[in-house]
């Protein structure tokens, strides 16, 4: 750091000074401006999340859960995890296998559709598959004659989960695998390994920081999905109301300990998610 | 085994890597693909080993008189030894070695102390012994090249193919290790086909060296013929020898 403030005015000359350091004073505005964000956007609300949660005490909190609507949520919720998770956990190698390791007409296009739903609001994913499988929908009547119901219902939740989570495998995936180049799965294949032994011995060891990265994330975004899921699910108490919904539901209820209760269930999680990120993002750096 | 090469020609796209080069490695033979960056050795290699498959056609791969065009690079099991090692580095140099092994089928996958057994005379043979617990990572270049060949020989190939073993070495460990090789292929015999862009290397290494350019094979040759009698311009300016 260039010292500002000079005790030695002779040696002034010679003092060694960045091109790029700036003032103190605007090195104190910088940093003031991105803790006072951090602490007003980030930390205030989680410690609000938590206060209010606790404010009838650790046996109010405990009583939160103790509610049949509730239990049904986050047991919900873990099922819709349960199944988007690992289904794009496939979707994501298979699709980050395919960009890095062929050159085929649409990649490129293959590519932005990985992408699509950080750039599509959720509410329009979940109003897709409303169109597609809804009553009135293109699918609707056909549906309907075979008596499967999407919407409003376990799989529209599932459908539209996918949807916004599958870009997190495939995009952690798809420049890790690009880096490491296939050199290694080469040698295996001369080696006498069957596609199978390559992938298991060789590749999966190669990015299980990645994908445990990808994972994680996907398995976060999946739990704490609102808009999406809001748009299908139909709200109904019991059946179809995930964490998120059943917060929103409980808080337009004016219950506020039982919703800040249960919103600091997905407020652990994302700090869980954090913390298992942090320790990925370093392993993989190490790797 | 030897290696026959009929008529194999590659395209990248519009790019012509290799046109119809034929070639014959005998048994037991050491030869040396020589050329400037660029001229489809390695892609020769390559398809060679069934990492990458020649355009289709009257083109043909032959392992000893039986055709293997169509085989895949497992079912060829040419030894390979990558420009950049290849090592797995998630395994120590112990594991790296018996990879090979450990991958066959039942019936054929020898016992773990046989297996162990291999492992113990490869590292004595590349004189790594006490090196089998060891990461790749752990390892200099010259180190990581002997363990590359320990573990491409310990399945016991017919054919052994390297892909500019030494190119990334520097000039001390480069000799030493092609002393090595020599001496390594005199005792093993396995038929070796090797690339290099120095002709030096190749010179002292090889029984015979196949000289390309453009994807074209321009001259075959012991080295001492092919200094005497270089058949075109191209050779002789690469080989820096004036033509008669």
């Amino acid at each position: 750091m260039a010292a500002i403030i000079d005790i030695h005015p002779a040696k002034h000359r010679t003092r060694v000074r960045r091109a790029t350091a700036e003032s103190a004073w605007s090195r104190w505005l910088v940093i003031s401006i991105a803790v006072g964000f951090m602490g007003l956007m980030f930390v205030l609300p989680l410690v609000v999340i938590f206060q209010e949660a606790f404010r009838k005490g650790w046996d109010g909190y405990i009583e939160a859960f103790d509610d049949r609507a509730t239990m049904h949520a986050i047991w919900l919720t873990l099922k819709v995890a349960a199944i988007t998770v690992p289904l794009n956990t496939i979707f994501g190698l298979a699709a980050a296998w395919c960009v890095s390791r062929f050159r085929f007409r649409g990649k490129r296009l293959l590519t932005s559709l990985i992408e699509l739903p950080l750039w599509v609001s959720p509410v329009i994913a979940g109003l897709i598959y409303v169109l597609l499988f809804g009553a009135q929908g293109f699918f609707g009547p056909s549906l309907k004659e075979h008596g499967i119901k999407i919407i409003f219902a376990l799989p529209g939740i599932v459908l539209s989960t996918i949807f916004v989570t599958f870009t997190f495998v495939a995009r952690v995936l798809t420049p890790q695998m690009e880096a490491q180049g296939q050199a290694e799965e080469e040698a295996a294949m001369t080696l006498g390994a069957n596609g199978f032994q390559m992938f298991w011995r060789v590749t999966i060891p190669k990015i299980k920081w990645g994908l445990l990265y990808g994972i994680i994330l996907c398995n976060a975004r999946s739990m704490g999905e609102f808009g999406a899921v809001s748009v299908v699910s139909g709200h109904i108490r019991n059946k179809t109301n995930t964490v998120p919904l059943h917060i929103e539901v409980l808080y337009n209820e004016n219950q506020f300990v039982p919703a800040f209760a249960v919103a600091s269930v997905l407020t652990l999680l994302a700090l869980a998610t954090l913390i298992l990120k942090t320790l990925t993002t370093t392993k993989r750096g190490a790797a | 085994m030897s290696i026959h090469i009929h008529n194999i020609t590659k395209t990248f796209g519009s790019f012509n890597a290799l046109k119809n080069v034929n070639l014959e490695v005998k048994t037991g033979e050491l030869v040396a693909l020589l050329g400037p960056s660029g001229s489809g050795k390695t892609t020769l290699l390559r398809i060679i080993a069934g990492l990458e498959f020649a355009d289709e056609g009257e083109g043909k791969i032959e392992f000893h008189g039986s055709d293997v065009t169509n085989r895949t690079a497992y079912e060829r099991k040419a030894g390979f030894v990558f420009q950049n090692y290849a090592l797995f580095n998630h395994m120590t140099v112990a594991e790296n070695i018996a990879f090979g092994l450990r991958v066959m089928k039942k019936p054929e996958r020898p016992e773990r102390e046989d297996i162990d057994k291999s492992v113990t005379e490869l590292l004595r043979r590349i004189a790594l012994e006490g090196y089998g617990g060891r990461y790749p990572s752990q390892l200099s270049g010259g180190q990581k090249q002997r363990v590359a060949l320990a573990r491409a020989l310990a399945v016991g190939p017919q054919v052994l193919l390297l892909d500019e073993p030494f190119g990334a070495l520097d000039a001390k460990v480069r000799k030493t290790l092609r002393k090595w090789l020599r001496q390594f292929h005199d005792e093993t015999k396995v038929t070796t086909l090797f690339v290099t862009h120095d002709q030096d290397e190749a010179f002292e290494l090889a029984d015979r060296v196949v000289i390309l350019h453009e994807g074209h094979i321009q001259q075959i040759g012991s080295p001492q013929q092919l200094r005497a009698n270089p058949t075109n311009e191209f050779v002789a300016d690469f080989l820096d020898c004036v033509m008669i």
